[in-house]
């Protein structure tokens, strides 16, 4: 087991190796000099010469990629080139809304999407499941920026039952739940369909195996047969797919943001783009990567805890 | 005697695209206290269904259509849900054909064991693990203590039935139903299981049910049988009864067709013609009219009466009211094609020599750091054979003795580590596969389950001139081609027209054999050919594969567990144990006399199809160990019966025993 988890972290820091290759090749690769490039036209001259000395672009390029890769590793994103501010202090300000986002969607979706793909397997063909059934290609259809929208205009700027705008008050928590709503809604309607039919789909193949009929043998309660014998073997697929549906998770929460005029990382990633700045925009995507390896890595470790299969392979 | 259960008419309909499917019709018979009682019937009898509506877990699509099953004076079929749950794993339990696919696999045995104890509010925690643990135990299972937060996955085959044993008896069931117990297991498996099943009937005294097609374990095993055929009981009776003097015709062509009790090599194996009725509209008379050899017009038209017979057992037959006349063998025993073509004087078709396949199990990374050979297994050991054109060469093992990796190495399929293999007197291994791709039209392989390897969306016709396409044969004569095929394995013409689900097993058999002939090869490798056939039919394929060997002088490696089929198709025979031959030579002599401990024990470990000769031995000990615990010195050591200590300090080499004869034992039987 230990084994595994070091093999997993190993995998991971080979990810954000990649990525960082890749962040520090694009800029190189542009013909031009790198530092016009990643600070773009609106940029300071100070910042300029900041950046020049940074970069180290007299020394051959692996030492300049050690330097770079040394100082996202100890934390050091680089700077915001307007305001000169830690882009490591900008984007720790930011996911935390971010965060708080998604885990709402996910969870409001895992809440209520898993039981209702259950139950419509438990009972195939009766209205509970047709309902679902289609419910649920509806929510998946349609892409989540319009849900959003949607959203907004009715609930918000129609009925004005709940805030449009921002994440509410700083510290008050009541206010930001109520701003939480809307977003989290638009984000997460998909994935309820989304993980309603694929826990249907698990769960009526794990009920035709030879090993529910047993338990079945065995006297055992229909609700233990879900729950104990049918259940955990069914979650599994769905437990990888939300694992790797967070990066889809993250590019529907830069909509949200951007529509909401939500604080958040995706918004800061939006805005710095428009302003091109470059750094910003670096920062962001590294440690939104790393995030998501962190959620692979727990949807992973959490399989290999449910399933004893897994963990010894591993 | 007292019965425990008491089955009356029972009629059950499955509801199927193709219509309502009849499939039992005024099942009736019981099942006295204290005793095993054994189904047969081919596949598709309706043996699984009678048991699955004892228990009352049929399939959503099944109906009752009406009849009645008395267990304790109860009428099963009119009880609440609720009640029958309260009987299931209390009164009446299961003990399942797969444990691979029949136990949970995210659950220890302990759970799984205290969650069939759920209704055992009166005892704790740790009483219901210390029961688990005590039934653990007594089915054989070494360290239960331990065992007990072990999966499934983590026991061996033969370990997961002895728990799935442990887990029906429980809670001390009157009543034991087993669906095809051992089907799932190899022969040295099977003969403790036997064994396990009957010491512990004899002493808890349940009252047990075993379902199964093997006529054998019927014999070994049971006190009573009933034999069932298309979903009704044509014969029931004492177990001798059955097996010495069968009344119904079904019955005696069932035991005629076990290759078991056929002592004398024959040229043909018997079968029983024809298939099951469609049962969709079952026909008006006997169930069995359209494959019983002494069919007469009332047969068709008239349903035979249930006749009582001077033991107790009834038969459903108009030879027994006295209406038909007659007895004549039961199977047709079809006509041979011409004497058959064995092995001559010829130079050998193929060969290898000294062959040894080591997968690693480690990556080369590591060793290579640490300075040493990366850790492998050995799954071919120092295999060395010789197969002659028009030649058959079986190779049998149990599960594990790397048969089925020789026949891939054969065919280039797996690389091999060191020694060779000559086709035609040339060397042929680690070819790459450009090479090599000539020679595959010379070597075909029949696959070991013929539905998992015919892709279902592709007809009989596309899918027999399959090979045909791959090597690139002109597209305007695959329809004859197809035709030409289809006639040589005895297809129907009007069965290319269908998809694979739509064959019966017998039928889809011919298929791969077609397949595996289409480009006319030398050699074909057949892996367990007649895995999960019916007796009935396995002969029909084997009687193809002789006919056809006979035409074209083809060469067979055949590779199985099944030793009696094994004894009637080849010619010369190798027995391997952990990647190793262990002894070589005629089939006949093999049988004849065993000289290695192992062969020894296959060989007497067959259950015969006879009552009376129940075995005496209780064959193996113990299981084949893993290959990454090959044992120090002989492979064998660990269950041998005649081990001695140099049988633990050297491997023994292989060496001839007069002409034909290879062994490999220090101490072989004399
Ligand atoms: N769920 C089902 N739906 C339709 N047909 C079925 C179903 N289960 C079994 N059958 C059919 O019922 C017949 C009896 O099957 P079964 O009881 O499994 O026979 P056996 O156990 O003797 O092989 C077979 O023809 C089989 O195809
Ligand atoms: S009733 Fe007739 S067809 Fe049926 S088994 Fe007897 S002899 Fe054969
Ligand atoms: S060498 Fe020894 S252990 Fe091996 S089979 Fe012969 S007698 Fe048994
Ligand atoms: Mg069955």
């Amino acid at each position: 087991m230990s084994g595994y988890i070091l093999k997993r972290l190993a995998l991971a820091a080979a990810v954000i190796l990649t990525v960082l290759v890749i962040l520090f090749s694009l800029l190189r690769l542009v013909p031009g000099n790198p530092v016009t490039i990643a600070l773009g036209p609106q940029a300071t001259p100070a910042a300029i010469a900041h950046y020049s000395a940074k970069m180290n672009l007299d020394q051959p390029v692996w030492v300049q990629f050690a330097t770079y890769a040394r100082n996202v590793v100890t934390g050091d994103l680089g700077e915001d080139i307007f305001t000169g501010r830690k882009v490591a202090i900008i984007v720790g300000e930011q996911i935390g809304y971010s965060l708080m986002l998604m885990v709402a969607a996910m969870g409001w979706a895992i809440v209520l999407g898993i039981p209702l793909g259950c139950l419509a397997a438990v009972r195939p063909n009766t209205w509970l499941d047709r309902i679902t059934g289609v419910l649920s290609v509806g929510t998946i259809a349609i892409p989540s920026f319009l849900m959003a929208i949607w959203a907004l205009l009715i609930l918000s700027v129609q009925l004005r039952w709940l805030p449009a705008m921002g994440a509410g008050e700083a510290g008050d928590y009541g206010d930001q739940a109520l701003h939480l709503i809307l977003p989290a809604f638009a984000v997460g309607l998909g994935w309820v369909g989304y993980l309603a039919r694929m826990v249907r789909a698990s769960m009526l193949e794990v009920l035709g195996e030879p090993f529910i009929r047993s338990a079945r043998a065995f006297g055992l309660t229909p609700q233990r047969v879900i729950f104990s014998y049918a259940l955990p073997v069914a979650i599994l697929p769905t437990i990888t797919l939300i694992g790797m549906g967070f990066g889809g998770l993250i590019s529907s929460a830069v909509f949200a943001e951007v529509i909401f005029a939500r604080p958040g990382v995706g918004k800061l990633i939006y805005d710095s783009v428009q302003a091109r700045n470059f750094p910003i925009v670096q920062g962001a995507v590294v440690v939104t990567t790393a995030l998501y390896i962190l959620v692979v890595l727990l949807s992973d470790l959490l399989v290999s805890w449910i399933d004893p299969r897994v963990r010894r392979v591993l | 005697m007292q019965h425990l259960l008491d089955i009356k008419n029972l009629s059950v309909d499955f509801h199927t695209l193709q219509g309502r499917m009849k499939a039992l019709r005024n099942v009736s018979f019981g099942m006295k206290k204290g005793r095993i009682l054994g189904i047969v019937g081919e596949s598709g009898s309706g043996k699984s269904t009678v048991l699955w509506s004892i228990m009352g877990l049929l399939a959503p699509n099944a109906k009752v259509i009406g009849g009645s099953i008395l267990f304790q004076d109860q009428d099963l079929l009119t009880l609440s849900e609720q009640a029958r749950r309260q009987l299931r794993g209390e009164a009446i339990s299961v003990v399942f054909q797969d444990p691979m696919t029949s136990q949970a696999p995210l659950l220890s045995y302990g759970r799984q064991m205290a969650d069939i104890l759920y209704r055992r509010r009166e005892m704790s925690r740790c009483e219901k693990r210390g029961a688990a643990a005590e039934m653990l135990g007594k089915v054989g299972i070494p360290d239960p203590a331990f065992r007990l937060d072990q999966y499934p996955h983590e026991f061996s085959g033969g370990m997961r039935q002895r728990a799935g044993i442990a887990m029906a008896l429980l809670t001390g069931p009157n009543l034991l139903l087993a669906d095809e117990p051992t089907t799932a297991l190899d022969v040295t498996m099977e003969a403790q299981i036997i064994h396990l099943l009957r010491d512990l009937q004899a002493e808890t005294e349940a009252t047990v049910a075993v379902v199964s097609h093997n006529l054998g374990l019927i014999a070994e095993l049971c006190d009573d049988v009933v034999v069932m055929y298309a979903g009704e009981v044509v014969e029931t009776g004492a177990v001798r009864q059955i097996f010495h003097a069968p009344r119904h015709p079904y019955t005696q062509a069932l035991l005629e067709c076990d290759p078991a009790r056929i002592v004398e090599r024959p040229a043909r194996l018997p079968i029983i013609a024809g298939e099951l009725p469609d049962l969709t509209s079952p026909p008006a008379g006997c169930i069995f009219a359209d494959r019983c050899p002494y069919t007469l017009p009332l047969c068709r038209t008239e349903k035979p009466p249930v006749v009582v017979g001077t033991d107790g057992g009834l038969a459903r037959c108009h030879i027994q009211s006295g209406a038909v006349a007659a007895r004549v063998p039961g199977a047709v025993m079809p006509a041979a094609s011409g004497p058959l073509a064995r092995a001559a004087n010829e130079a050998p078709l193929l060969e290898t020599r000294d062959l040894n396949i080591r997968f690693p199990t480690e990556g080369m990374l590591l060793a290579k750091l640490q300075g040493r050979q990366p850790k492998g297994l050995d799954a071919v050991l120092d295999v060395s054979l010789t197969l002659h054109p028009g030649e058959t060469l079986g190779v049998v093992g149990e599960s594990g003795s790397g048969k089925s990796t020789l026949g891939r190495a054969i065919l280039n399929l797996v690389s091999v580590t060191t020694g060779k293999v000559l086709f035609e007197g040339n060397e042929v291994q680690s070819l790459p596969e450009h090479k090599f791709k000539p020679l595959r039209r010379n070597m075909a392989m029949m696959f070991q389950d013929p539905n998992g390897s015919l892709s279902p969306r592709k007809t009989v016709r596309a899918l027999i001139t399959e090979p045909l396409q791959i090597h690139g044969i002109k597209e305007r004569d695959l329809d004859r081609e197809a035709e030409r095929l289809a006639d040589m394995v005895r297809l129907p013409r009007p069965l290319l027209a269908r998809f694979p689900n739509q064959l019966s097993g017998g039928q889809a058999r011919r298929v791969g054999v077609a397949r595996a002939l289409a480009l006319s090869p030398r050699l074909v490798i057949a892996d367990e050919p007649t895995a999960g056939l019916d007796v009935s039919v396995q002969g029909e394929i084997l009687n193809l594969m002789a006919d056809l060997q006979a035409e074209h002088g083809l060469a067979y490696l055949i590779i199985t567990h099944n030793l009696p089929v094994i004894r009637h198709i080849s010619d010369r025979i190798a027995i391997m144990y952990l990647g190793r031959i262990v002894e070589q030579g005629p089939a006949e002599e093999i049988f004849r006399h065993q000289h290695h401990p192992y062969t020894a024990s296959l060989v007497q470990g067959v259950p015969q199809p006879d009552p009376d000769r129940k075995r005496a031995h209780r064959g193996l000990k113990g299981e084949v160990p893993s290959l990454l615990e090959r044992p120090r010195g002989c492979d064998f050591v660990s269950r041998c019966p005649n081990a001695r200590p140099l049988c633990h300090e050297a491997k023994p080499p292989h060496r001839g025993v007069g002409p034909h004869r290879v062994i490999a034992c220090h101490f072989p039987l004399a």
